[in-house]
């Protein structure tokens, strides 16, 4: 294997299997795409990633408007005929309109970084498929300017998806997958307690257990994701709430169930 | 290596590339999978695999290929760390547990395998653990773990490999499949597969038109002269017709759930719901509740909602043989004259493009089902799933 190996951090727990998703996604110098339900850490994988190794962290948020173009660089024409109208100096330097995008940047840093590129389902049905070159030989050319970036050193790119929308197939098969499950008690108790270790056990295993009592529900709408625990349990640690009325008065239940018609039904079902 | 692996991968549906396939040769080439089967299931799984969906089919591809190395492959001494939580009698419940899943596999219909997969959850839930938090106690301990195995899905996540054949034996991907029955979520992103862009709408100029600016700018002798266009918009109109009728109660969520994903997909250009009691009539309601009176006629329909329209018509296509052929058939209005067959024809020759959603289709030549096999010569029909709806709105954007 690599030089370096990720094996989670202090504050990141990762199963095994997610660990060796990120050590052959960057020995094979390939994209790693995850994909999970919302809450179970994807974005902060990457983080952990660039903290683990060293490394800067770029971050590309992808929003519905996002175009590929604007991660890869910006020509500003509006700018540069506003200064044309007014004489500035240095308009006919197109490079000075040239704005490298998040991807750009990434390329063109001295050394190699993180790259995230956040929730990749959220822009256009093609984004993917705009990017597959780039992706793949790690370099793009600037028409403006005629000036290719390539990068210098190959970044460590990490992808999220929510599942909103397919993937295009020649998309996905440039990269390596791995779906994050959601975690089970044992793996819930190690996440909760890497950010609170002085948590008390009995406070903890009450909440888990109406976290997973409210989880199986079966008509649930939100199901109640690893986030929204921690949130409840440090809510739970602040407001110095007694361990046995966890489970009768639920306290704070809206930390960990959004929607009125989940909250009616928390309320009328029989969590103990 | 491993070609025939590769083979059943594809024969269960898989679509692994030969780039793909390469790439898990360099893996291997690089000692990622050491001697051990489950590290090469999981490596493989990641490159080979690029969605949950998938996860299931590769599962059974993986336990059909090598299920005869099972015994084999506890190796390396990594694997017997993974492993130091179990012990041979988990190899032997292992089998044994197999078996009943394969038993019980026999029994389910894909048509409701979430419905009893929830009710098998639930048995178990009394069976095994007495308590009311089956999952956790499942996760706690590696044989509770595996104990899911024969009823259950885990809550998934865990802190060492599971070895893959009680992955596999687990199913646990199963209720990841596309092909069961679906949610909101999905189905407002297959509805957004239908979509023709289209600049040439009647809206206003709001968006700059940058090579128009910059050619009129430099015809203008170099000041700023400013063009704006039209934003491209969706010109897709969409006719929902529904099947309220009776048979069709038990699918009323999902029907729900279809008709709001619909309307939650704003981007159409326009949007017309009607419904319609078994068969297709002289008269659609404007409600579910197909009361007499509040309903539209069909041929004020024909004239007010044009042709260029896509029409999803939603039904069981269980109607009586007489409620289909007979110009008397329709037990709850008037027929107008025609009977329903003659109805649906007149659907067809009107609007270009038609689809046929169905809840509970019998899959492939069901010639019992005699009013849904007439209506699958008619309309191109698709059951009602992640994978039906998306093939029907690929159907309904194809030119024919």
């Amino acid at each position: 294997m690599g030089l370096q190996e990720f094996q989670g951090t202090d504050n990141y727990v990762a199963s095994e299997e997610l660990m060796a998703s990120v050590n052959i996604a960057i020995a094979l110098k390939k994209p790693l795409l995850i994909k999970g339900e919302p809450g179970t850490g994807k974005t902060q994988l990457a983080e952990a990633v660039a903290r683990a190794l060293d490394k800067r962290l770029i971050i590309w948020n992808i929003k519905s408007t996002t175009k590929a173009q604007e991660g890869l660089y910006v020509y500003d024409t509006i700018q540069r005929l506003y200064d044309g109208q007014f004489g500035e100096e240095g308009v006919d330097d197109i490079a000075r309109y040239i704005k490298l995008g998040k991807l750009g940047e990434a390329f063109d840093s001295e050394e190699q970084v993180v790259l995230l590129i956040d929730e990749i389902d959220k822009a256009d049905l093609e984004f993917p498929n705009d990017l597959l070159w780039e992706l793949d030989q790690m370099e793009f050319y600037i028409n403006e300017t005629k000036r290719t970036i390539k990068a210098k050193h190959r970044p460590i790119v990490i992808i999220t998806s929510n599942a909103e929308k397919e993937l295009p197939d020649a998309f996905l098969r440039r990269c390596i997958f791995h779906y994050i499950d959601f975690p089970d008690r044992e793996l819930m108790e190690q996440i909760v307690k890497v950010h609170f270790p002085e948590v008390e056990g009995h406070l903890l295993q009450n909440a888990m257990d109406v976290f997973y009592a409210i989880r199986s529900i079966r008509d649930i709408r939100k199901k109640p994701s690893t986030s929204e625990l921690i949130d409840w349990v440090n809510a739970l640690q602040i407001g110095g709430i007694p361990t046995e009325t966890i489970k009768k008065a639920l306290p704070f239940v809206g930390v960990v169930v959004k929607k009125d018609e989940d909250l009616e039904l928390v309320k009328h079902s029989d969590l103990s | 290596m491993f070609i025939q692996f590769f083979e059943t991968l594809r024969s269960k549906g898989l679509h692994v590339t030969l780039g793909e396939w390469l790439t898990l040769q360099e893996a291997l080439d690089k000692g990622f999978c050491g001697s051990s089967l489950t590290q090469f299931y999981y490596v493989a799984r990641m490159i080979l695999v690029k969605s949950e969906t998938d996860y299931d089919k590769y599962d059974m591809a993986f336990e059909e290929c090598f299920k005869a190395a099972e015994r084999e492959t506890e190796v390396g001494a990594q694997m017997l760390r993974w492993l130091d939580k179990s012990d041979m009698m988990e190899l032997a419940h292992e089998q044994a547990r197999d078996h009943l899943n394969k038993m019980e596999d026999l029994q389910i219909d894909k048509e409701d395998v979430e419905e009893k997969f929830k009710a098998r959850l639930k048995d178990q839930d009394s069976e095994h653990n007495g308590g009311s938090y089956w999952i956790g106690t499942m996760g706690k301990t590696s044989f509770g773990n595996m104990g899911g195995n024969v009823g259950g899905v885990r809550v998934g996540g865990q802190t060492g490999y599971q070895s893959a054949f009680s992955v596999i034996g687990a199913r646990k991907y199963r209720d990841f499949r596309d092909d069961r029955v679906i949610d909101n979520r999905q189905f407002q992103m297959a509805f957004r597969k239908l979509r023709q862009f289209s600049s040439r709408l009647d809206i206003p100029e709001t968006e700059l038109d940058i090579n128009g600016t910059v050619d009129k700018t430099c015809n203008n002798g170099g000041c700023l002269q400013i063009v704006m266009q039209k934003p491209r918009k969706n010109a897709v109109k969409l006719l929902l017709l529904m099947d309220s009728g009776g048979t069709m109660i038990p699918y009323s969520t999902l029907l729900n759930d279809l008709f709001q994903a619909v309307h939650k997909s704003n981007h159409y250009k326009d949007v017309k719901a009607y419904y319609f009691h078994n068969c297709i009539y002289s008269k659609l309601y404007k409600t579910p509740e197909c009361e007499n009176g509040d309903w539209i006629d069909t041929e004020w329909m024909f004239r007010n909602v044009d042709s260029d329209y896509k029409v999803i018509i939603v039904g069981d296509a269980a109607m009586a043989p007489e409620e289909l052929y007979s110009d008397t058939g329709n037990y709850r209005g008037p027929n107008g004259g025609l009977s329903g067959y003659e109805w649906l024809k007149l659907i067809k020759r009107h609007y270009k493009k038609v689809v046929w959603l169905n809840p509970k289709m019998a899959p492939g030549k069901a010639p019992w089902r005699e009013a849904e096999t007439a209506i699958k010569e008619m309309f191109p029909m698709f059951k009602l799933t992640v994978d039906g709806l998306n093939r029907a709105m690929t159907k309904l954007m194809v030119n024919r």
